[in-house]
């Protein structure tokens, strides 16, 4: 393991979280759901990247595995689930969030100075230092900012997979050798089976309600 | 045997899903969740033998807290195996679930139990979580059991709600785990379990271990029900068929106190109690606070379960908070009490509701001249979880509260003692004349259903020996009351 080559590696994933930072705030302000989707496969992509670089630049052969799973669920199957389910309930319909995208810009600003904030007293752990720790709490934030924000079932999906992208990598972040397998292996699993439940719902909601409107869901009260 | 109990649930999902015949499920049901209760018994037997019991090279691990509530999770499941056998029977004979709903719920909810039992037996943190999860992802199919608007939304709210609160609760746990990167002995994965975490929690790196128990806090009392995170509960409990929701209010409830008492145990170590007892009590008596309120105005009789169950999770939290000797144990016994009397109560609710069709207070009175066995019972429940002397809730009550004089909390326990008081005084009036007022004119006593009934006099008779703890379990709960003070 010679310095030069983790320095690049730890470069190479801090610019890679940078993207994913990027992608989201598309994402915030994105109003189509078919370029939403792509949007989230193309942040998973990053994600599966960072893992593979950690994994190399840490010689920890396990974090391969994180990122195969990553490829395989996150960038590949779920968004192919997620269109079949958009197609199959005919919506090409926009999003229609409470707040127009440059408050939506500016709240998330807001949010991501938030996440350097927070992660700041954090410099001494995680080898790829506090900057990849911040965008993992920023893609957390503005994840459930999302959630609020857009009313749509499917869109709230997206959101619940933003935050756990944030989450996974703040696990590479935090830690040079990953989770332990059989961890990173359930996660994976719950991850999957949680969107299939949603995808059920969100059928059977535009179903009886004949939309996809949250705000919808408003009967129970007290 | 820790590995068999996993199993057995498993195995009677699957033996569910193979066949056709309601009888088969039935009889499945119950006798697997009375071998689970035997097996439960055995598992605490031996722990209170030997310390710790581990399977699968530790990877499974139960000491006397988590036998504790293995041995709660189990009840709770058996009595609701035999009532479930009489609820679904009327509510077919009244034409109001199909057999493909009954096939659902006899298969899902073995699963949904084999993943609560999972919880305290898994000794990763990470492990628990995902426990959690599948434990969640498994019963949101029971609460939209009946398909209908309002069961959609309480099943989109449980599962939107939980999600984000679980992930939360994983960012937690990871970052707990690299907390105790570089403490020697922690390598390759192992600062994930608890047994290996918490002899060395005073070393573990501070900074880190303050934001994940602020995470960790929010995401597991997102489970829990802790204010301001509590917005699913009512919703999720009035839809969900009744033994599903006594299984959630009696049985999950727990798993979800009971990871946040794992990790309070490491806050505590690493950080004095302070911090993390500050936090504790403060969303724990936030959160009676809130749902007193809603008991005191509250028109349905199964969403007011669900404040009650608010209520009952804030003061678990709390007793955590007020921390010491004897804060951890009026913690550990009001999880044993609860567990033991809420189920009668969702029974008693749940009985009504079918006899009467209708889940609302002002329709319904005089249940004790129509129902005489279930209305007596019903009350009997509703005196106990509010906390009536002899019960056992009065004595847990009773135990936290002393903890928090014990440390000086004093305004914290006045409003502890205003919101329970509040509590009893607003489940007593409503459920006084849901009982004891006067039938509508021209109803008579009608036959009760021994399923029914055999389910609530087995849970009456617990919450009657309540008053007397048999002395092994007494010991069981002295020493889980140990693990959680941090001394043990």
């Amino acid at each position: 393991m010679t310095p030069p080559s983790q320095e690049l590696g730890s470069h190479l994933i801090t610019l890679m979280a940078a993207l994913m930072l990027v992608v989201q705030m598309l994402l915030v302000v994105q109003k189509m759901l078919l370029a939403g989707i792509r949007l989230f496969a193309l942040q998973s992509l990053l994600l599966a990247g960072i893992a593979a670089a950690a994994a190399f630049f840490n010689h920890a052969s396990e974090v391969y595995v994180v990122a195969l799973l990553t490829l395989a669920g996150k960038v590949l199957f779920l968004p192919w689930l997620l269109n079949r389910q958009v197609r199959r309930i005919q919506i090409v319909q926009e999003v229609e969030p409470l707040l127009g995208a440059p408050t939506s810009m500016l709240v998330c600003g807001g949010l991501t100075l938030l996440g350097y904030m927070v992660a700041r007293p954090f410099t001494h752990l995680g080898r790829t230092g506090s900057n990849t720790l911040a965008v993992a709490i920023t893609l957390l934030l503005t994840g459930i900012f999302l959630m609020f924000n857009c009313r749509k079932a499917v869109t709230q999906v997206l959101a619940l997979l933003t935050v756990e992208n944030g989450v996974m990598l703040a696990a590479v972040a935090l830690t040079s050798y990953g989770m332990p397998l059989v961890v990173e292996l359930g996660v994976f699993f719950d991850v999957l089976v949680a969107v299939m439940v949603l995808g059920i719902l969100v059928y059977r909601i535009r179903e009886t309600f004949a939309s996809m409107d949250v705000d919808k869901l408003n009967q129970l009260k007290g | 045997m820790l590995l068999a109990i996993l199993i057995i649930p498993l195995l009677a999902g699957l033996l569910c899903l193979a066949t056709r015949s309601r009888a088969v499920w039935e009889g499945v049901h119950v006798a697997a969740f009375t071998v689970i209760a035997g097996l439960a018994a055995a598992i605490a037997w031996r722990v209170a033998d030997a310390g710790t019991v581990t399977a699968l090279g530790g990877f499974l691990r139960a000491d006397a807290f988590s036998a504790l509530v293995l041995g709660l999770t189990a009840f709770v499941a058996l009595v609701c195996s035999v009532y479930a056998v009489g609820y679904f029977r009327r509510e077919s004979r009244d034409r109001r679930v199909t057999k493909s709903q009954l096939l659902r719920y006899y298969t899902l909810t073995p699963l949904f139990a084999a993943t609560m039992l999972f919880v305290p037996l898994a000794d990763s943190l990470g492990v628990m979580w995902v426990a959690i999860e599948a434990g969640t992802l498994s019963s949101v199919l029971l609460v939209t059991f009946y398909n209908q608007k309002t069961s959609l939304e309480a099943g989109w709210k449980y599962l939107i709600i939980g999600s984000v609160g679980i992930s939360l609760a994983l960012f937690g746990t990871i970052i707990a785990y690299s907390a105790a990167i570089g403490v020697p002995g922690m390598e390759a994965g192992r600062g994930m379990n608890w047994s290996a975490l918490a002899p060395v929690a005073g070393q573990l790196d501070k900074t880190a271990m303050r934001l994940a128990f602020v995470l960790v806090l929010i995401g597991y009392g997102t489970k829990a029900g802790l204010v301001p995170m509590h917005t699913w509960k009512p919703d999720a409990y009035e839809q969900a068929p009744a033994p599903a929701a006594a299984l959630l209010g009696a049985g999950f409830i727990n798993c979800a106190v009971y990871a946040i008492a794992r990790f309070s145990v490491l806050a505590d170590k690493c950080l004095g109690h302070e911090f993390p007892g500050r936090l504790l009590a403060g969303f724990g008596v936030a959160s009676i606070l809130v749902a007193a309120p809603f008991i005191l105005t509250q028109r349905n009789f199964r969403r007011i379960l669900a404040y009650s169950s608010i209520d009952h999770a804030g003061i678990m939290i709390a007793a955590l908070g007020f921390g010491g000797p004897l804060g951890a144990l009026g913690a550990v016994l009001h999880m044993v009490f609860h567990a033991a009397t809420k189920p009668l109560l969702f029974f008693g609710a749940g009985a009504v509701q079918q006899q009467y069709g209708t889940p609302y207070f002002r329709k319904v009175s005089g249940v004790i001249q129509v129902l005489p066995w279930t209305g007596g019972l019903f009350f009997m429940a509703t005196l106990a979880v509010t906390g009536m002397p002899p019960f056992g809730i009065f004595q847990s009550e009773f135990t936290i509260l002393s903890a928090g004089m014990a440390a000086h909390n004093e305004w914290t326990v006045a409003l502890f003692a205003l919101g329970v008081a509040i509590i009893f005084a607003g489940f007593l009036v409503r459920m006084s004349r849901l009982v004891l007022g006067a039938p509508a004119p021209g109803q008579a006593r009608v036959a009760e259903c021994p399923w029914k009934l055999g389910a609530m006099a087995l849970a009456a008779l617990v919450v009657a020996l309540g008053v007397w703890l048999p002395a092994p379990l007494g010991a069981l709960i002295e020493q889980a009351a140990r693990i959680l003070e941090g001394t043990a």
